[in-house]
């Protein structure tokens, strides 16, 4: 349903960006996926500005992945920005993170966030989860996909 | 008095003193004759009846004769001069000489008017006993140097005595002074040695009563030389005996109360004097003298010098008393001060103000204090017991007008219980050191009676008097307590503004410590704030190896299982249950940081919905592990944190599930009540129990006592965590054990008084 649309992933964390690849590609997860470690870089993804000028090399994704523990502009605040921008606040995020910190949840979603995924350390769990995310994510929730063109298209 | 005498059925008591009409004896003292002459013939219209023992001539043929035919022709037109004058007490004593018997006789005259009659008194004296104008000088002079140079009251005192024994020659001189209720304490004395001291006694105010006091007001001296003495009746021309009796106020021979004369006979005293003490016009004190070794006689000259030296004394009254008082303010300052400092430089202010020496008594004059802070009491020198200090301290927060200082001499007038405690605390200065908070200094002072001595006792015994009852006063000079049950010696002005400095200065640095607290609880608040970042931090960052550690290892073990030697395969097993160990206790870490940061939401809940709620999430492993769950009575309602009071009914329920191993497992919760009020709840269990020396230590934080697998495992913070709750509810967790046999887990939530120092009053 959902299979072409480009999946942002926001990782500083080689192994946990690593694990997640390996899990995709069991679980049969297609969509072009493309990884920012940093806040920033991911704001420029998005924005299709700095080393991501090019259109081709950055479109606009249909999800974005967001881990909340980046170095410089951390997860929270790309968050914030994200929501706050007219044309971007329309893609669903999804909180990735290690932290149960009830604050952190809890600002997670007053700021927009589609979701909140608890990393486990656990590599079943992990890998059930990844398998649920498909499911839901990619084969039943409608996604605002025309926007994302027009996005693309500016 | 004769004629007061006591009707039959009617209470004897001072009252009847206090009524007797001492200025109409009707009678003189019979050392001296008294004239009263009609101006201007100076005609003798009352004479006393002893004129003949004195004068050679008898009463009666003196009525009605001029006084010129007594004098000598030599004197008769000076004296006549003299008694005529306008200002006649100024030429007092007339030194008469009279004729009579056939002989002369030599007098000291003094003379008065009053209500329009001339008042002559004739006293005997010898011509060379007259005391030259320039002696009285003499003697003057050097009294009032002496007196003026006096440092302070009591210096005052003791120079006024030993001038007037000097002067007199009485046996013992005193100076005393009356308080608010006449009471009169002796501060000074001068006295021949084998005569009783009267130092530092009290003589109550029916001593001297009120028609006594106002002509002590009115005359600066009095004299009996002998109490054995019979009065000399006045008598007088018809005329004048229908004008009434012949007020004799100002005289000096007046006749005095034989109540009075018994009084000084059964002291001891066949002579006595006394001379006023006068402040701003109102009778202070007197100066009281007695001789012991027989009748005293005091020549006129004589007796003006001691005037004078009274009068003289008087003036000096106010600025040596402010002195008194000036010398107090000073010391209570420097008391003042050194309490302060001492305070200041005590972290606790309570230990600071009680610490020895027991400054904090001498600042206001009390024999005991009491230091009430935080729900701890301190107490200094003499003071109620534990159980009637708690008491009073409730009375005192629960008073409908609570002042900054309560101040009283008779506290069981306000708070009957006092009663009880008189002999401490009869009188009180409570001063309050804030005012949520109930912290008081409290400081008392003994019924009078216990510090008093009295010169004798002051209620004049009835005595039965064939069947008469009449008013004696006191037999016995002995040393008596007096009766004023339940009042304290006053605290004086100076002494209530000490403590209400005393006040002021705590409460100043109470507010300076609070202050201070403010700012070192906000630097807490930010550190925990950092604490929690940190753990948080700590915990994301930690676990993020962690999460590669595990992944990577269980694919290997997943993907290259094979390829690996059984020892290896075991090895990478190992690796991945020690990272999910090492999870599970940061994640404990994290939990317990959060236990103590989070704000609690308490209020009044139902412990029973928590319970059955805690039952339900329990339900399979209680079901798995076959244990019986009892609930006696249903819980009391508590004050306290829904959420979590669960997470401590989970907690206290899995450690009782857990560590059973009996056939038949139970566990009961229940609550009971506390002597003081409270309730204690208790999660029992017949498990396998804690050995005592564990008791302390299973509290701490990752502290496990069985092997990590025995038991279900664990990672040793559900009772630190459980600890923490209880505690941050105020709370207090206990428990009883015995290995082998079960062990009860106790708590209690204090949270349930809001205010737990103030006792019932505040709930």
């Amino acid at each position: 349903m959902n299979r072409g649309l480009p999946i942002l992933v926001v990782e500083d964390n080689d192994e946990d960006f690593d694990m997640l690849q390996m899990t995709f590609q069991s679980v049969s997860i297609s969509n072009p996926l493309h990884r920012c470690t940093e806040g920033e870089e991911a704001l420029e993804f998005l924005h299709q500005t700095g080393r991501y000028a090019d259109p081709d090399q950055a479109p606009r994704p249909g999800l974005i992945l967001l881990d909340l523990n980046l170095a410089g502009l951390d997860g929270r605040q790309v968050l914030e920005h994200l929501k706050n921008d007219s044309h971007l606040k329309s893609i669903p995020v999804l909180v990735f993170s290690t932290s149960d910190n009830p604050k952190d949840v809890q600002s997670a979603y007053a700021h927009g966030a589609s979701g909140y995924l608890l990393k486990p350390v656990d590599l079943p769990r992990f890998e059930r989860m990844i398998q649920l995310f498909k499911d839901f994510w990619l084969d039943h929730i409608v996604l605002p996909e025309g926007e994302a063109r027009e996005g693309a298209r500016r | 008095m004769q004629t007061d005498g006591a009707r039959v059925g009617q209470v004897v008591d001072l009252t009847n003193c206090d009524k007797e009409p001492i200025h109409i004896p009707g009678g003189i003292q019979p050392h001296g004759v008294l004239l009263v002459l009609q101006e201007p013939a100076l005609t003798i219209r009352q004479v006393s009846e002893n004129a003949e023992a004195l004068l050679g001539v008898p009463a009666r043929s003196l009525l009605g004769m001029a006084l010129e035919n007594l004098l000598t022709e030599s004197q008769a037109a000076s004296i006549r001069e003299c008694l005529l004058a306008e200002r006649l007490e100024d030429n007092n004593p007339l030194k008469l000489i009279t004729r009579g018997g056939g002989r002369e006789h030599f007098f000291d005259g003094i003379a008065h008017r009053h209500q329009g009659r001339l008042i002559l008194e004739l006293e005997p004296t010898s011509e060379k006993e007259a005391l030259p104008f320039f002696g009285f000088y003499h003697q003057a002079r050097s009294s009032m140097s002496r007196l003026r140079d006096a440092k302070d009251l009591s210096a005052l005192c003791v120079e006024a005595v030993r001038e007037v024994r000097r002067l007199t020659g009485f046996d013992r001189v005193i100076a005393y002074r009356f308080d608010e209720e006449w009471n009169g304490a002796v501060l000074a004395e001068d006295r021949l040695e084998t005569a009783d001291s009267y130092l530092g006694l009290w003589f109550p105010a029916s001593d001297i009563p009120r028609q006594a006091r106002e002509l002590y007001t009115l005359n600066w001296l009095r004299i009996i030389p002998t109490t054995d003495y019979v009065p000399a009746r006045i008598l007088s021309l018809p005329e004048d005996a229908e004008q009434g009796p012949l007020d004799m106020s100002f005289c000096v021979l007046r006749s005095v109360s034989p109540i009075h004369l018994e009084y000084l006979r059964n002291m001891g005293a066949p002579a006595s004097m006394s001379i006023s003490l006068l402040k701003e016009g109102r009778l202070w004190g007197l100066i009281s003298c007695t001789h012991v070794s027989g009748p005293r006689y005091v020549p006129y000259e004589v007796r003006k010098a001691c005037e004078f030296v009274g009068e003289f004394m008087s003036s000096l009254l106010v600025t040596k008393e402010g002195h008194e008082h000036y010398d107090q303010r000073i010391r209570a300052q420097s008391i003042q001060v050194r309490l302060l400092e001492r305070m200041t430089r005590h972290p606790d202010v309570a230990v600071g103000l009680t610490q020895p020496p027991p400054e904090l008594l001498e600042l206001t004059g009390a024999t005991g204090a009491a230091v009430y802070f935080n729900g701890r009491t301190t107490i200094i020198g003499q003071a109620p017991d534990d159980e009637q200090l708690q008491g009073l301290i409730e009375w005192l927060a629960a008073k409908a007008d609570p002042q900054e200082l309560f101040c009283t001499v008779s506290l069981s007038h306000h708070y009957p219980e006092a009663a009880a405690f008189k002999d401490v605390a009869a009188g009180l200065i409570a001063a309050s050191m804030s005012r949520g908070r109930h912290n008081y200094v409290l400081w008392f002072r003994p019924e009078v009676v216990q510090t008093v001595a009295w010169g004798g006792n002051p209620n004049k015994p009835v005595d039965m008097d064939g069947d008469q009852p009449r008013l004696h006063p006191r037999k016995s000079f002995a040393l008596w307590k007096e009766t004023v049950r339940g009042k304290s010696l006053p605290w004086k002005d100076y002494e209530v503004e000490a403590a209400r400095e005393l006040r002021r200065n705590v409460i100043d640095i109470v507010l300076q410590r609070s202050e201070e607290l403010l700012k070192l609880n906000m630097e807490l608040e930010r550190s925990n704030v950092e604490l929690d970042s940190f753990a948080y931090a700590a915990s994301h960052d930690l676990k993020e190896p962690l999460r590669g550690i595990h992944n990577y290892t269980s694919l290997v073990l997943r993907e290259q299982a094979d390829s690996l030697s059984p020892t290896n395969h075991k090895r990478m097993d190992t690796v991945v249950r020690l990272t999910q160990r090492m999870e599970s206790l940061i994640n404990s870490l994290l939990h317990y940081a959060q236990v103590g940061r989070t704000e609690l939401s308490v209020r009044e809940t139902d412990l029973n919905d928590v319970l059955s709620s805690v039952l339900e999430v329990l339900k399979p492993r209680i079901d798995e592990a076959q244990v019986e769950v009892r609930v006696p009575r249903p819980l009391p309602p508590a004050r306290c944190d829904r959420v979590r009071m669960a997470e401590v009914f989970t907690n206290l329920l899995t450690n009782a599930i857990k560590y059973n191993d009996k056939e038949k497992k139970w566990v009961e919760i229940g609550a009971m009540d506390t002597p003081d009020g409270g309730t204690t709840y208790y999660v029992r269990d017949n498990g396998i129990g804690i050995k005592p020396e564990y008791h302390d230590t299973i509290f701490r934080i990752f502290k496990r006592l069985h092997g990590r697998d025995k038991y279900g495992g664990g990672t040793g913070t559900g009772l630190t965590i459980v600890k923490r709750l209880i505690e941050r509810h105020n709370g207090r967790l206990w428990l009883e054990s015995q290995p082998g046999a079960g062990t009860t887990f106790f708590f209690t939530l204090g949270s349930e008084k809001p205010e737990p120092v103030t006792g019932t009053g505040a709930k």
